[in-house]
């Protein structure tokens, strides 16, 4: 999806939302459950896109939007600046201001009918979980689904539920999970993400990767190296962003924003960008 | 042709007032130069280009988008309308009437529009003036710009002597002279006063293309040693449009501003957890400069440089964008 | 001038061909005949492009900041002002006096390039601004020195200081209002400023964030007078920050009025002069005068 398709105008002012639910993931992640101040969606999301959520008068900030229900959406945040730090110590019921979505989204239509690959490491699940969420409530639609999934240690690993009970439940789907290092509580592979997607050595198909940057480039060296197709692996990125319109400049690879003509590319398209992120 | 005596200029400007917030650019002091609404005691300044370029006028370089209260886990958000009374941007040259077009390329296409840039924008005529003298460090004809006639322009001026000529060139133009053609005489002969030759050129043909290929140039690493990293240039510069938002508190009560900022500061693309991809003053040179020249064109079909020559005569270290593009079209790939 | 412009390229180029040193920092011409600018020879052959000449204002000290880990030395020349503030940054261990090779040139005073705009090359110009109070025209540390040394400049009176001086409470306030309100926050100042070396700013933290990016008059006076007291006593008076500011603030007069209170108050050597002597504000001595405590 190019930024022209996009045809919804927002501004640069946010809803008021609310947080409804907090739920902790890992010792600094929670996600975060958010309707507009009537309990209702503060907007309709396509997988992959990002909206930014604000304490006023902490801050504001882009995340990725990780599901949705009929009624709110999920963002799963990790405590790591000003505004996420703040984030991590309210309570449900706190009042934000939420604004979005943004961002190009996931290629649906590519994905139709088609076996599809996910692989993602620590948060970088968040992202590509809206995804995989949008094919498992639209099952028939899409072919075998793949999750290969790691974190640097056992705590460390996000939305356990789904990745160790809910998702290998679902008809025709596997999940892979990995650890950086073996632990006692652990009985599942011991290994990097990259490598022990070589392991499994998985035919070329359709494949998100997400993931901390040393995570995606070494992944995506390995699926060159496994033979997969350049417009067939696709990423989504991450920078700094502010207006998350595509205006402020900020968040620029070359010529393209990450708000307005990402977050969302295929490996072809990143490397025709410069390499600066 | 009709036009306004220098000597009557003030008395249409005045009836100009009534109806519209008019620009005129103006000496704020013994160093600085700007467009200010014109009124009682403006000192207008008419010899050369304004120091402060008229960008802050639709982007200023502090500006409130809303008010908000915090107050325990309750938030209210409230927004501010900008201002959207008519105007007159009354002796705008031909440079910064381009960079009008570039700035409502960047906040008023490609997905959405900024509404506060729309309504600032909107209702606003332009009555460009044609340069009869020019600044050493100009350099417009080189960007494909004509000092004497201003693409986008409502009403063309044109210094005659001992007055200004009036040229209406658009339907609205024509409309606001016949209004005020009480105020207008008509101008026997009209001689435009000519532009001596422009001192700096630069050769545009290809720069954009061949910069594609420059990323990982040497050329970067030579001409960002001598940059002090300020925001001199871009705050100067008309096409320059990155910003921040920022909040101002009090109490429970704040504004969300929104103000300029610069790529060249160093904590400008600094991500949460502290990975900046710009981390030295090389990427950031780099980036600015495939901005302008390069990222920009791609975007909006418009190399992002005016000739203005501000970033020429204000850096403090002569790091300036024509010497950049010189060096861009003679460097070996 | 054209005489040392030659003796500096005579002397980078033997430094860099005998390996001696790995980068020459200097000056040379810039695209106008009244600009010139920083330059930077690491290849004997670019000597050439090194000059000497009116428009050599620039303090290169600032340069050496970023380069204090890079391997081999480093030549840098410096006229009688820079030179002080080469002393503040050795002293401060902000550079390994080890690192360098100074070369001095004696100052007969640069010229006010504001007032060649829109003049023929070689017009008569007055002397720049900045170098009116100068009274250290020859360098004052050096491994080597090119040119003639320059004759002793008068202590001159600071008008401009005393001007301000004299305003009543009121006058002063309504004076500085008006100058802070036309900066831009552009940051030249203390970029340029060879005594503002902290690794990070404390105007670029963002947590906490103690100055935001709103340009109004009251954050203006906060980022000025901050920055004015963090340099207390250890300016140099190289006048810098007032030559690059766009918009024409006289950021000086902040500085000289501090200077003049610090030496006033502690008697001791301008900062930058004596090796030995560190800037006042930079030690304590048990004896150190405490009349206004």
């Amino acid at each position: 999806m190019t930024a022209e398709e996009i045809k919804k105008v927002n501004s640069l002012v946010p809803i008021k939302g609310k947080i409804i639910k907090i739920n902790q993931e890992t010792s600094d992640t929670k996600t975060y459950t958010i309707t507009d101040e009537n309990g209702k969606k503060p907007f309709t999301p396509m997988p992959g896109q990002l909206g930014m959520l604000s304490i006023p008068n902490v801050g504001e900030a882009m995340f990725s939007i990780t599901n949705q229900g009929e009624n709110s959406i999920d963002m799963a945040i990790k405590s790591v600046g000003t505004l996420t730090n703040a984030l991590f110590d309210v309570e449900e019921g706190q009042e934000c201001g939420i604004r979005g979505p943004y961002g190009n989204g996931f290629p649906l239509e590519k994905c139709k009918g088609r076996d599809i690959l996910f692989i993602a490491g620590g948060i970088g699940l968040a992202p590509v979980r809206s995804l995989i969420m949008h094919c498992i409530k639209n099952r028939a639609d899409y072919g075998k689904l793949t999750v290969i999934y790691g974190a640097r240690s056992y705590s460390d690993l996000v939305f356990k539920e789904d990745i160790l009970e809910n998702w290998a439940k679902v008809d025709n789907m596997d999940v892979f999970v990995t650890i950086d290092r073996g632990e006692e509580c652990w009985k599942q592979h011991v290994g990097f993400v990259p490598s022990y997607v070589e392991e499994l050595n998985l035919p070329p198909t359709l494949t998100f990767v997400c993931g901390p940057p040393i995570m995606i480039k070494f992944t995506l060296q390995s699926l060159m190296k496994m033979g997969y197709n350049e417009d067939e692996v696709i990423t989504t990125m991450e920078m700094r962003m502010k207006c998350g319109i595509g205006k402020c400049g900020r968040c620029n690879i070359g010529s393209c924003f990450v708000c307005l003509d990402g977050p969302v590319f295929t490996m072809r398209e990143m490397n025709a960008l410069p390499q600066e992120y | 042709m009709k036009g306004i005596t220098k000597e009557k200029l003030n008395q249409l400007l005045q009836a100009l007032s009534g109806d519209y917030q008019v620009f005129v650019p103006a000496k704020t002091s013994d160093t600085v130069t700007k467009f200010q609404p014109y009124g009682e005691g403006v000192q207008m300044f008419w010899q050369e280009n304004t120091l402060l370029s008229p960008k802050d006028i639709f982007f200023p370089q502090t500006e409130k988008m809303y008010k908000f209260k915090t107050k325990g886990m309750s938030v209210d958000i409230a927004t501010i309308t900008p201002p959207d009374a008519p105007k007159i941007l009354f002796g705008i040259r031909s440079c910064d009437v381009q960079s009008i077009d570039c700035m409502d390329k960047v906040f008023l296409t490609r997905g959405y529009e900024d509404e506060f840039y729309k309504t600032r924008r909107e209702n606003t005529l332009l009555f460009a003036l044609a340069c009869s003298t020019h600044a050493d460090t100009c350099f417009c004809t080189s960007m494909g710009i004509d000092p004497q006639q201003a693409s986008l322009a409502d009403v063309q001026m044109s210094d005659v002597g001992d007055a200004f000529a009036l040229e209406a060139k658009t339907p609205a133009g024509e409309e606001v002279l016949k209004k005020f053609d009480a105020n207008l005489v008509e101008l026997s002969n009209p001689k435009i006063v000519p532009l001596d030759e422009i001192l700096i050129h630069v050769d545009m043909e290809g720069v954009s293309e061949k910069l594609e290929g420059m990323f990982e140039h040497p050329l970067w690493d030579e001409v960002s040693s001598k940059c002090i990293g300020c925001s001199t240039c871009t705050y100067l510069c008309p096409t320059c449009y990155c910003f921040d938002i920022d909040s101002k508190l009090h109490g429970e009560d704040g504004t969300k501003i929104r103000c300029w900022d610069c790529c060249m500061f160093s904590e400008y693309s600094r991500m949460a957890g502290g990975h900046n991809p710009r981390p030295s003053k090389k990427e950031r040179v780099r980036n600015r400069f495939m901005d302008k020249l390069l990222y920009n064109k791609k975007r909006h079909g418009q190399v992002f440089c005016v000739g203005c020559g501000r970033c020429v005569a204000k850096c403090p270290v002569n790091l300036e964008i024509a010497t950049i593009i010189q060096k861009v079209k003679e460097a070996a790939i | 001038m054209s005489d040392i412009s030659q003796k500096m390229r005579d002397v980078a180029k033997k430094l860099l061909q005998d390996g001696t040193v790995s980068l020459v920092i200097g000056w040379e011409k810039g695209n106008l005949w009244y600009k010139s600018a920083p330059a930077f020879i690491s290849l004997p052959e670019d000597a050439d492009r090194l000059v000497f000449d009116d428009f050599c204002y620039h303090n290169l000290s600032k340069y050496l900041i970023d380069r204090r880990d890079m391997d081999g030395k480093i030549t840098i020349f410096v006229k009688g002002c820079d030179s002080r503030s080469l002393i503040g940054m050795i002293q401060d261990k902000q550079i390994a006096r080890e690192k360098l090779y100074i070369i001095g040139i004696p100052c007969p005073g640069m010229k006010e390039d504001k007032a060649a705009v829109g003049k023929k090359p070689g017009a008569d110009l007055p002397e720049a601004k900045k170098c009116a109070l100068c009274v250290n025209p020859n360098p004052l540390i050096y491994d080597e020195l090119i040119g003639e040394k320059a004759p002793d400049r008068e202590k001159k009176n600071d008008e401009i200081l005393e001007k301000v001086e004299a305003m009543s409470q009121d006058e002063k306030y309504e004076f500085w209002q008006e100058q802070f309100s036309t900066c831009i926050r552009c940051y030249a100042c203390r970029n340029v400023c060879p005594v503002c070396t902290c690794r990070e700013c404390c105007f670029d933290s963002s947590a906490p964030q103690w100055l935001g990016k709103a340009e109004n008059p009251s954050e203006n006076s906060f980022y000025h007078l901050t920055r004015a007291l963090h340099m207390a006593g250890r300016c140099v008076g190289c006048g810098e920050c007032e030559r690059v500011c766009p918009m024409g603030l006289p950021v000086m007069l902040l500085n000289r009025k501090l200077t003049k209170e610090v030496e006033s108050l502690f008697n001791e050597s301008p900062a930058g002069t004596v090796m030995e002597d560190m800037a006042a504000m930079n030690h304590y001595r048990l004896d150190d005068p405490e009349e206004f405590m």
